[in-house]
């Protein structure tokens, strides 16, 4: 019997090949949409999932009160890792780890600056990444060992075997190689290219053990059996237990977060990790759901449309003893036929886009065709799809009365027409509803883009601080502005996209006890911070060391930071921090160094007794910046010979800073325009069909006198008053939606009425083109012959 | 074989009530041939239906070999159907998409007949109707007399007891009529009880008997033979 159900739906396929291709083309890209955002889906929920002791580890962070609000950050003290591992039993281990190494390397003559980490020794025992070659207990035991990944390995020595070999680093220390590491895979949060222990961190005089002072990343791995919940609560208090008696860390508190949470919860409400990631995996697993719903919605009107076509069929085998059961199960068979092979056909279309869809979401994305999971999965989503699409017209197919339809009485939109408005409202409501969100998405990044950032990103570049360059900082600036290359030169903490440090103990003439629990970001300048960075003054002056000898203790302040302080008059106030008491000689407005969705915190650039990190240049702009960028080569490559010219344009890392939201703008509009394209594709189908069945009423009303122009009006019109609803049901859900989305954003647009204008407009004209050709064409049709047939 | 009793059959709309069936009573013997006639709208498809299991009354009883199958359920039903009772349509039904032979397999599928017995069945009811050398064409590939006898072979492929036909010569011309009404002869003189629903005077002459119906009833009884 199977056999005839296969042979009977195989030869219906065939002989009505455009409806059948319509359905199968629409499934299989609905199919392929919902496997690459599934993989993508997949991708984000095994991030760092394949640490064997993973439900064990836990990220220790902090939560305090900043200006009233509480926050939580993952930066611990140095001191916290060893302390934890001491002095609490339920700690197996403790685990200390800090990237943005960008140290030289040489090995004979080749030279390399690769990105690496300091991490405890424990790091390879708690994090399971595979070592294909050394011990994983002793790796990083001794201050010179070193841990490659396989491809720096591979860059360093070549073929040969590494293990053992020396890599001399920064041209002072030199390192033994005790373990290669497998290339890291996508799905993990760590970074780097190689490990260096923590012991060499202390050699180096980077480390302190003040519990004030947060710079590391603290993970524990407690005892088999060992509660968090418990360990939280003895952590709590760690910090304020080591410094009795200090206001400033009275309220701040230790816990802990899974670290198998970490990469999908990192957005924070009133210090809880609440959301982050998931929200958009949710967002985009349902959006694959909706889509997959949209494209069965299709095989589903357009069967039950088609219906009067196996009516005969269906009558016919109930005569003859079918079952209701038995004809169901026939034709949900049927789908899931059609099911697998759209299936078949959105592999190949996922094979075929997914490297593109790979650099789109930023991730090495694959197709596990080895993994016997998958072919599982994917049964599971063809008999999902399959049942899904078939189970309507299945039951309403089955449920035809045979006596009605052998006689041909059987008259199919009738019966049908409400349910198949219904899905088509639906499929133009889901459509509408990721048109409107895409549009939104993307004025929230015009908006943010078009803010202005306060200073002139353009012909700015900057240049991390290695090798030689503090050395010889005085001569390379005076080098690149005497040659023409700089226009102004200026030292500091960190590029101005970033922030690298901030502080609670910073205190100032004035301050009150509400004004305590403020964190103020820190920057730092040499001089020309403003005309370097092309900031603007709001009072007083640069700093500049060269010009005022006393500026070594100089700060400029944000105007928020110099609002935040209550200063009367800013030019005559004296901070104290770092046990030093700075002068403020000038406020800038507030300028953005971080994100562009945020207001801009309280900001104080330090004067030349500070640590510096970066040079920023901004380039001559009488040359061509090929011009300078080769002045500035020969100059660095004089005073630091060792080092490769590395530098950064700031208007490209500002770019950055759009990156996940464009992400998620480009996807969304993807995905809207898969969605009314498979709309489309089923209205097409539909109009077509409705056409050929309205043919003899066409030929009535034009031999009344009905014009074309009212034969197309009236068959576009109904799908257009479906279109219309769809618009209507959309746009308030869409603004809940969105208007929520745009909470995340402290700086966001708010939402007007023509984007939803704009969108019901632009599908009523998708639509209309949609239909129209079916329309006119069977408004022009002879009626004649339309007529002749009955 | 068959006996009904005060059989009624009302259909209703919002606005109208059409009585199709009134007080009908009737008795079919075991091997007999009886043609039902009557003005269109005298509630002779409705009778057929109802003893094709097709439809049940509103009121009355329907014995089928002493078993009383007015109240069936839809299983039932079908179960009784697959196992006693064969159709011959005026548009002779066949499944487009199924070869000649499929279409005549069907009805022992859902019996449950083995693979190698259908075929010997199904071959062996083609050459009976002399349509052999057709067996894998497709319906629209044959003439009307040809489906027909295609028709006609899928009826009786499950050696039913009852044939039930609704003007089996009605799309065909007068050569291939007779065909059909002399394969229907053939069967009946063979054992099989046939009840025909027909408007031809000629066709109703191959019967034992004719049952005249008007408004849902009975009017006149002719035996022929």
């Amino acid at each position: 019997m199977i056999k005839n159900y296969f042979k009977t739906a195989w030869r219906n396929l065939v002989r009505n090949k455009v409806y059948s291709l319509i359905n199968i083309l629409g499934l299989s890209i609905g199919m392929a949409a919902c496997i690459l955002i599934l993989l993508w889906v997949q991708n984000q929920l095994s991030h760092d999932r394949f640490h064997k002791n993973l439900d064990r580890i836990q990220v220790m962070n902090n939560r305090d009160i900043n200006d009233g609000v509480k926050f939580a950050w993952s930066w611990t003290p140095n001191i916290m890792g060893p302390t934890l591992k001491k002095d609490y039993p339920e700690v197996a281990d403790a685990v200390r780890y800090a990237e943005g190494n960008h140290f030289l390397f040489t090995v004979d003559e080749k030279k390399l600056v690769p990105s690496g980490a300091f991490a405890d020794p424990a790091f390879l025992s708690v994090f399971t990444f595979p070592l294909l070659k050394g011990d994983a207990r002793d790796a990083l035991k001794e201050v010179n060992n070193i841990v490659l990944t396989e491809q720096l390995a591979r860059s360093l020595f070549g073929s040969d075997d590494p293990i053992g070999k020396i890599v001399k680093i920064d041209s002072i220390d030199h390192f033994k190689v005790t373990g290669v590491l497998k290339n890291l895979p996508d799905n993990t949060a760590f970074d780097f290219s190689y490990l260096l222990p923590w012991s060499y961190k202390d050699k180096l005089g980077w480390t302190d053990s003040a519990w004030g002072n947060n710079g590391v990343h603290t993970y524990v791995m407690l005892k088999e059996g060992a509660s968090k919940t418990a360990f939280d609560q003895k952590v709590n208090k760690i910090t304020t237990n080591h410094l009795p008696g200090d206001p400033l860390y009275k309220s701040r508190e230790v816990f802990t977060q899974p670290f198998k949470d970490q990469w999908l919860y990192s957005k924070q409400e009133n210090g809880r990790y609440t959301g982050g990631r998931i929200d958009m995996v949710r967002m985009f697993t349902a959006i694959a759901t909706l889509i997959l719903i949209i494209a069965c919605i299709n095989f589903m009107n357009l069967s039950t449309a088609r219906s009067g076509k196996r009516a005969k069929e269906v009558g016919v085998r109930k005569v003859v003893g079918a079952q209701k059961k038995g004809l169901i199960v026939q034709f949900i068979g049927e789908s899931v036929l059609l099911s697998a092979i759209a299936f078949l056909l959105a592999l190949i279309i996922v094979m075929i886009s997914l490297p593109e869809f790979s650099t789109l979401v930023d991730q090495q994305l694959h197709l596990p065709f080895s993994s016997p999971l998958f072919w599982i999965y994917a049964l599971v989503f063809i008999l999902f799809s399959g049942v899904l699409a078939g189970s309507y017209p299945a039951f309403y197919l089955s449920a035809f009365n045979p006596v009605k339809v052998l006689k041909g009485f059987f008259k199919s939109s009738a019966v049908s027409v409400n349910p198949r408005k219904i899905l088509v409202v639906i499929q133009f409501t889901v459509a509408v509803l990721l048109i409107i969100s895409t549009f939104i998405v993307m004025q929230q990044i015009k908006h943010a883009q078009t803010r202005d950032n306060g200073y002139d990103a353009r012909n700015l570049v900057f240049v991390h601080m290695n090798g030689a360059i503090e050395q010889y900082y005085s001569l390379i600036r005076n080098e690149l502005i005497s040659r023409g290359a700089a226009a102004a030169v200026t030292k500091s903490m960190s590029p101005v996209t970033e922030r690298y440090s901030d502080s609670w103990n910073i205190s100032w003439t004035g301050k009150t006890a509400e004004d305590k629990k403020v964190n103020f970001v820190r920057m730092a300048s040499d001089a020309d911070f403003v005309k370097t960075l092309g900031t603007k003054l709001a009072m007083g002056r640069d700093i500049d060391i060269y010009k005022y000898p006393g500026d070594s203790n100089a700060v400029l302040l944000n105007e928020t930071a110099a609002r935040m302080m209550h200063l009367r008059d800013p030019l005559t106030a004296v901070l104290k921090a770092d046990g030093i008491e700075w002068r403020v000689v000038g406020v800038v407005k507030d300028f953005i160094y971080q994100s562009p969705y945020e207001k801009v915190q309280q900001l104080i650039v330090f004067g030349p007794r500070s640590r510096f990190n970066t040079l920023h240049i901004k380039l001559n702009p009488v040359n061509t910046t090929r011009q300078n960028l080769d002045i500035m080569a020969a100059i660095f490559k004089q005073f630091n010979p060792e080092y490769p010219f590395d530098y950064k344009f700031v208007d490209a890392e500002y770019a950055r800073k759009f990156k996940e939201e464009q992400k998620t703008g480009t996807m969304a509009a993807l995905f809207a325009g898969l969605t009314i394209f498979i709309s489309c594709l089923g209205l097409f189908a539909l109009s077509a069909y409705m056409a050929e069945t309205r043919i003899k009423e066409v030929g009535v009303r034009k031999v009344l006198g009905a014009s074309v122009f009212n034969i197309t009006s009236l068959l576009s019109g109904s799908f257009l008053k479906l279109v219309i609803i769809s618009c209507v049901v959309a746009s308030p859900i869409a603004w809940f939606v969105m208007n929520n989305w745009l909470k995340n954003y402290e700086y966001r647009i708010s939402i007007g009425w023509p984007v939803f204008a704009g969108t019901g407009l632009l599908v009523m004209i998708i639509a209309l083109a949609t239909i129209s050709f079916q329309s006119v064409s069977a408004a022009l049709a002879n009626p004649v012959k339309a007529l002749r047939s009955e | 074989m068959i006996k009904i009793t005060n059989l009624e059959k009302i259909y209703r709309t919002e606005e109208v009530e059409t009585v199709a069936l009134n007080d009908l009573s009737f008795e079919v013997r075991d091997g007999e041939f009886v043609a039902v006639m009557g003005p269109s709208g005298c509630g002779k498809s409705t009778l057929l239906n109802i003893l094709g299991l097709l439809d049940d009354p509103d009121a009355g009883s329907f014995l089928f070999n002493g078993v009383e199958v007015a109240k069936f359920n839809e299983r039932k039903r079908a179960d009784m159907r697959k196992k006693n009772i064969g159709f011959v349509f005026q548009s002779f039904n066949l499944i487009d998409e199924l070869t000649v032979f499929e279409n005549v397999e069907l009805p022992l599928m859902y019996a449950g007949v083995k693979k190698s017995e259908r075929k010997a069945r199904v071959d062996e009811v083609l050459e009976k109707v002399q349509i052999m050398h057709r067996r894998n064409h497709f319906p629209q590939q044959l003439s009307g007399g040809q489906q027909q006898r295609v028709a006609v072979a899928r009826a009786v492929v499950n050696k039913p007891k009852l044939i039930l036909a609704d003007e089996p010569t009605g799309n065909l011309d007068s050569s291939n009529g007779n065909e059909v009404m002399q394969m229907l002869t053939d069967l009946n003189e063979a054992g099989t009880t046939i009840v025909m629903v027909t408007h031809s005077e000629h066709d109703a002459r191959y019967s034992h008997r004719i049952i005249r119906m008007l408004d849902g009833h009975t009017v006149t009884e002719n035996i022929l033979v």
